[in-house]
């Protein structure tokens, strides 16, 4: 019961955060000195073509009445129609939204596979060499440019050594398997299609490495300093005292207790990772929402940004959710606090 | 427990099989054909971005026209690069007739024609197909409303094989021909269309992601943001026969990219090649670069409502100022052609007279006859790259420099094209740098938005109203006879090159990478390619 209000004053306090989002945003890009016509109809166009098009998308009205119209057609399930595309937003937001989901779980994937033992390494020889190779990569990681990052590794894993496809989401003979997620590597799965799954797999590997790299780094950091703080523990030096062995000490009384920071830190890059895509998704050809926003915004395309922004205003706050609904099961005394 | 670390291990199983089951890919050309076949199949690499829509009533983006002109046929054609002659295509013959009123042209359509769908090619598909691309009304239609100034009780079947089409007489039966070899001249099975129709929507539903003419290719399949995908049509009526089983066009934004998978030998032409691009691929094994010509020009509108623009040696010293043949040999290498008059380079009305080039002196005399010591301007720059390869940004210090060695001060700002679109159509810029490419292949496409203010199109945005090369615009569009006309759009670009509120820097080249073993490819400065004729 106690759970159950908890999440639903979590889902009361998305709703805020989408209304506040979709004004902000509505106001600022109907603000700016930019003219959508121009973008979308190019340099041709006669003035009953502008008229027309000025009707279409409502832009001869007053902005209060705009953002009404607006409004009305989310509370519809309708985001408008992109002015770049000619799509309904939704529809657009629905192609390109699993592929940057399947590359941000990718980078998630990685980010914990590599960083959670990165840091307990580091943490556990401190001082020693791997605990520097550890910080001087994560250092790394944190400051090294996604696009340049992205073209080296394109240029030595697909040029130079041919390991790995350079971009895109499967090989170019490889039809997609059928649509149930827009995951490719679990759309094969349920379709058993062996095919589309390595192919699909192979090329997640460079784009997820790439945008990973910096949030592997920030997990390595975060557990490294976790696990330093709870190895210091009275608790450690009693489970040692019992005469436990060294990895049951680190893996199982200490790790455990540290993870709560890095799970914190996992679900914020989540977030990030799926917003943050936009460079990663250019180049390696990836057909994601990144793209789909860089496209957009570069066409002043309003509907179609506002459905970006209103989209990732919905999964920063559930990534949050999600963590918080974790800490309740990991750490007993949050139920009981 | 047992359960949970069960399935991890099967799913990781899964995983390892699947990335056991093919080497993985160091070219994509190795692995299995599932869609059409490899082997005969053209891989194209583009920046596919601008993709809205592959009807040919609607599309007006490069990617578009460049599918819908190889999936549908025209009445005539343009063949290759060569805009000069018009060639019979759908229709074997045409008649243009001087009826007191109006202008009327008879087309003959070529016997045996059929669509992809089996169905015969008749008048009343052409009489369809044109009247819907009026119904629809979408941006390519004013080239069928306001050029050739057409309406619906325009364009009649007199029998299955003929169609009569009649334009008034301040419309360009020249013009209107040139019209009818875009893409929106298409002819699209109507008994088919019909079919698809829903809610009154012409069938533009349908054919947004589905072609349905009688082209060389029909579209197999449009992945949103990923490929399109064109198969030979086995019931082509017209020549040549497509030698490739298909073109797979590839969305890749990233020009690194693809000249990455041209030289791993993944695509077989990339579009989008930069200098840098084309200049690494120099001396590559198994790939060769081409160039395409192109219709845009690039060029500097002066607005003459801002002073001392109005001024027209102050315009002339700003064109005598500038370096030409430093940007198009040393800025472009190769990517762009010397051209300094209104109309391009392979139209007819070209006017080949390049008078300006980089006299500091001349200029600044210019400058004192105008009265003129210190100027300071705009110069409005649109981000990215230029036609040509090179960014907008660095051909725009380019100028700066010039000018400043004349004493004409101009601070860059740099916006993208959409808002500096807005702002030049609203007559604010001062000095706009921006590309124009004719909407149809006839010099009346850049000689009516250059010169006629009432046109509210070029002239209009940059504040020169000058009615006398107007009225001699409109009058050189409605000439038929060839050598008359080429005479008087002589005169009025040679007027408009000391007259005009242009600096007219460049004619853009199009820059192609393609892998050696393909054959036939030929660029026409329509943007598109026959991939009939390409083979590998």
């Amino acid at each position: 019961m106690r759970f159950l209000g908890f999440l639903l004053r979590r889902i009361v306090g998305i709703a805020a955060v989408m209304i506040g989002v979709s004004v902000i945003t509505f106001a600022i890009s109907h603000i700016i000195p930019a003219d959508p016509v121009a973008a979308a109809l190019g340099d041709h166009a006669t003035d009953a073509q502008i008229a027309q098009f000025r009707a279409e998308y409502h832009l001869d009205r007053p902005l209060p009445e705009q953002y009404f119209i607006y409004a009305t057609g989310i509370l519809h399930g309708d985001l408008g129609k992109s002015i770049r595309t000619r799509r309904s937003v939704a529809d657009d937001l629905a192609d390109s939204f699993p592929a940057t989901l399947e590359l941000s779980f990718a980078a998630l994937l990685i980010s914990i596979v590599l960083g959670v033992p990165a840091g307990v390494w580091s943490a556990v020889s401190r001082g020693r060499l791997p605990d520097y190779v550890v910080r001087v990569l994560s250092l790394a990681g944190g400051s090294l440019p996604v696009f340049w990052l992205g073209l080296i590794v394109i240029g030595l894993f697909y040029y130079q050594l041919g390991w790995f496809p350079g971009g895109g989401r499967l090989d170019t003979f490889v039809p997609p398997p059928p649509t149930r997620t827009g995951l490719y590597v679990l759309d094969s799965i349920l379709a058993g299609n062996l095919e589309a799954l390595r192919s699909s797999l192979v090329h997640l590997v460079l784009p997820a490495i790439t945008l990973g790299y910096f949030s592997t780094a920030l997990v390595a950091r975060m557990t490294r300093s976790s696990m330093l703080d709870v190895l210091g523990q009275d608790y450690m030096r009693t489970a040692r005292a019992k005469g436990l062995r060294e990895p049951v000490i680190v893996l199982r009384h200490a790790l455990r207790n540290a993870l709560i920071p890095t799970i914190t830190i996992i679900g914020l890059t989540f977030g990030s990772l799926l917003s943050g895509a936009v460079l990663t998704e250019t180049i390696f050809s990836w057909p994601g929402l990144g793209r789909y926003a860089t496209a957009s915004a570069v066409s002043l395309d309003f509907p179609a940004v506002l459905g970006v922004t209103l989209l990732a205003a919905v999964v920063y706050p559930v990534a949050n959710l999600v963590v918080d609904v974790a800490y309740y099961w990991l750490d007993p005394r949050i139920q009981h606090g | 427990m047992t359960y949970r670390r069960s399935s991890i291990l099967f799913v990781i199983a899964l995983l390892v099989a699947a990335a056991c089951s093919q080497p993985p890919p160091s070219g994509s050309s190795q692995t299995p054909q599932t869609t059409g076949g490899a082997a005969s199949t053209l891989v194209w690499y583009a920046d596919t971005s601008d993709l809205i829509s592959l009807d040919p009533a609607v599309a007006y983006e490069f990617t578009g026209v460049l599918l819908t002109h190889n999936a549908y046929e025209t009445l005539v054609k343009f063949e290759g690069a060569d805009l000069a002659t018009i060639k019979p295509a759908l229709a074997q013959s045409w008649d243009i007739k001087d009826s007191t009123s109006q202008w009327d042209i008879t087309f003959k359509l070529r016997s045996g024609a059929k669509f992809a769908s089996g169905n015969a090619i008749t008048a009343d598909d052409v009489v369809y197909s044109f009247q819907r691309v009026l119904k629809l009304n979408k941006s390519p239609a004013f080239l069928f409303t306001d050029i050739a100034q057409i309406k619906e009780s325009s364009i009649k079947a007199s029998d299955p094989s003929t169609v009569v089409i009649s334009l008034p007489k301040t419309a360009s039966p020249q013009g209107f021909l040139a019209v009818l070899t875009f893409t929106i001249g298409s002819v699209v099975d109507s008994k088919d269309v019909k079919a698809k129709e829903t809610g009154g929507d012409s069938g533009s539903g349908y054919l947004l992601d589905h072609s349905s003419g009688s082209g060389a290719f029909v579209i197999d399949h449009w992945t949103k943001n990923s490929e399109v995908q064109l198969k030979a049509n086995p019931n082509y009526t017209g020549s040549p026969k497509p030698a490739l089983g298909g073109v797979l066009v590839k969305h890749v934004p990233e020009s690194t990219n693809q000249q990455f998978a041209l030289e791993k030998g993944d695509a077989d032409i990339a579009r989008n090649l930069g200098a840098q691009q084309i200049t690494a691929l120099q001396g590559k094994q198994g790939v060769v670069t081409t160039t395409g010509n192109s219709l845009q020009l690039v060029y500097v509108g002066m607005n003459v409502t801002v002073k001392p623009l109005d001024n027209v040696n102050v315009r002339e010293a700003l064109r005598t100022a500038i370096d030409y043949d430093g940007i198009v040999k040393d800025l472009f290498k190769g990517g762009a052609k010397k051209v300094q008059g209104i109309v391009p380079a392979g139209l007819a009305g070209y006017n080949e007279s390049t008078p300006f080039q980089a006299d500091v002196n001349k200029a600044k005399s210019l400058l004192q006859q105008a009265g003129q010591t210190a100027i300071t301007l705009e110069l409005l720059v649109p981000t990215g790259p230029a036609p040509g390869g090179v960014a907008w940004a660095d051909l725009a210090a380019k100028l700066q420099s010039d000018w400043k060695n004349i004493g004409v001060t101009v601070n860059i700002k740099q916006t993208t094209q959409a808002d500096l679109l807005g702002t030049y159509r609203a007559q604010k810029g001062q000095l706009v740098m921006i590309l124009w490419g004719p909407d149809f292949p006839d010099p009346d496409a850049n000689v009516g938005p250059f010169t006629d203010y009432a046109a509210k199109s070029i002239a209009f945005r940059n504040g020169w109203d000058d009615k006398t090369i107007a009225a001699k615009g409109r009058d050189a569009a409605l000439i038929t006879d060839a050598a008359k006309r080429s005479a008087a759009y002589k005169e009025i670009t040679d007027y408009v090159l000391h007259n005009g509120p242009y600096v007219v820097l460049y004619q853009p080249t199009e820059p192609f990478g393609l892998r050696s073993n393909v054959k036939g490819f030929v660029w026409s400065p329509m943007d598109w390619t026959d991939f009939a004729a390409i083979s590998k």
